[in-house]
């Protein structure tokens, strides 16, 4: 069968060949950028939702502070959401793009930030949520928050720093723990230290606690 | 008359048996008793920070491990807290809600266990610390460690066990020896033994011990 219009079909190759061209380049292009050089783009990608100054956000759900947080965690949570440990899926698509390397340069990045906090919590409870943080509350069985997280909690190794962290961000977290994190029962991981701990709160105590945290730089 | 006699005996035998039963009632639940279940629940919330199975835990501060200790140290050293003569606020909170049974309870159970050392010491300077622990160092008055704390490092009555002790909590405690043992002037205690050994131990040699007994099973 002869193979009509053939000269009309030549120059529309050639447009779709210089198509696919262009965009490999410009693939190319994006993913350099995603990797050594990558790195300003990515913390920029990270602020939209997690802050100008990754100081936390409150969007439809609250964002957390990332500013001043402890690398082995960020890495640790940032993993978490590949293995489906921890169960976000806007977090999952996020995470599951990043080199290694990427992921350490980005968490001694927000490692390094310290913006003050975000605000917004009412400062009433903060003398309580004190009181648990640093204390415990140990006729209820409920370990002080300071043994782990420190006495300024600022967190060490896989243990979050909280200072600063936003008021509805912690309140979300340790109210819904067991629902989101140390989901993988194949893998287990250090979320399981806190299950008791989120658990046997009481909602007015994890506000309190939250206020408490939200407030310190 | 006689029947009045019989029912008075009667009585009396019944007011006798009532009081028997009612001491035997009292002896059966004194104030100082603690049910399984408040134990067990206890144990949960000491393991938060302490580690499963109180293998020892890495928080913000190294937290020691409790596994295998003797009683009488474990007993010793919650009185300390309670009493000031060691200083920790978190172990303060902790240990002052504390009743007699449930000490007893969770100490026994402590000493039960036995659980793999926790790891993380640098092991190149194990051999140095075998031989201070072993032999002493009698140029600087430091007597061998075996001495008191027995050849496989189990300790024994006041002596603590070392075998399995998280490493930096070695270092932190012989470092940190007398201003953190002995606070009580109107109470002096068996830490007085250590302070002169803690003392003249240079910070290597420290290390050197500290990484040998943690690696004891």
């Amino acid at each position: 069968m002869k193979l009509p219009n053939a000269r009309i079909l030549r120059p529309i190759s050639g447009c779709a060949a210089l198509a696919i061209l262009l965009v490999a380049v410009f693939t190319v292009a994006g993913r350099a950028e995603h990797t050594g050089g990558g790195l300003p783009a990515k913390i920029a990608y990270c602020k939209d939702c997690h802050g100008p100054s990754a100081q936390g956000f409150l969007g439809y759900y609250p964002i957390p502070r990332l500013a001043g947080q402890q690398p082995e965690y960020l890495a640790n949570q940032l993993r978490a959401f590949i293995e489906h440990r921890r169960t976000n899926n806007i977090m999952f698509n996020v995470a599951h793009s990043l080199s290694p390397s990427m992921i350490s340069g980005l968490a001694a990045n927000f490692r390094a930030l310290n913006p003050p906090p975000l605000g917004g919590s009412p400062r009433r409870l903060a003398e309580e949520g004190k009181r648990i943080f640093q204390d415990g509350m140990p006729d209820a069985n409920i370990a002080a928050c300071a043994a782990c997280h420190g006495p300024q909690a600022t967190g060490a190794g896989i243990i979050p720093r909280l200072a600063g962290q936003v008021y509805p961000y912690v309140i979300k977290e340790l109210v819904n723990w067991g629902k989101e994190r140390g989901q993988n029962p194949a893998i287990r991981d250090t979320s399981y230290i806190m299950s008791p701990v989120a658990h046997s709160l009481s909602r007015s105590q994890i506000e309190a606690v939250a206020a408490y945290v939200s407030s310190l730089r | 008359m006689k029947a009045d006699g019989v029912k008075l005996a009667v009585l009396s035998g019944l007011l006798a048996l009532g009081c028997a039963a009612a001491v035997r009632s009292y002896a059966a639940t004194p104030a100082d008793t603690v049910s399984q279940r408040d134990v067990a629940a206890k144990l949960a919330y000491c393991e938060v920070c302490h580690g499963v199975e109180a293998q020892g835990f890495r928080g913000y501060y190294p937290i020691p491990r409790l596994a295998g200790q003797p009683t009488d140290y474990l007993k010793n050293q919650l009185q300390a807290f309670v009493e000031r003569r060691r200083t920790n606020n978190i172990m303060f909170n902790v240990g002052h809600v504390l009743s007699p049974a449930m000490i007893t309870a969770l100490i026994d159970d402590f000493h039960k266990l036995n659980p793999k050392p926790l790891g993380g010491a640098p092991q190149d300077i194990v051999p140095a610390g075998k031989k201070i622990f072993g032999e002493g160092l009698p140029d600087v008055k430091v007597p061998a460690c075996a001495t008191c704390h027995g050849p496989e490092g189990k300790g024994n009555g006041p002596f603590p066990r070392l075998a399995g002790q998280l490493y930096d909590y070695v270092v932190a405690k012989l470092t940190n020896w007398d201003k953190e043992r002995g606070q009580d002037p109107g109470k002096p205690d068996t830490s007085a033994i250590m302070q002169p050994i803690a003392h003249n131990l240079s910070q290597s040699q420290i290390k050197a011990v500290a990484a040998y007994v943690s690696t004891l099973e």
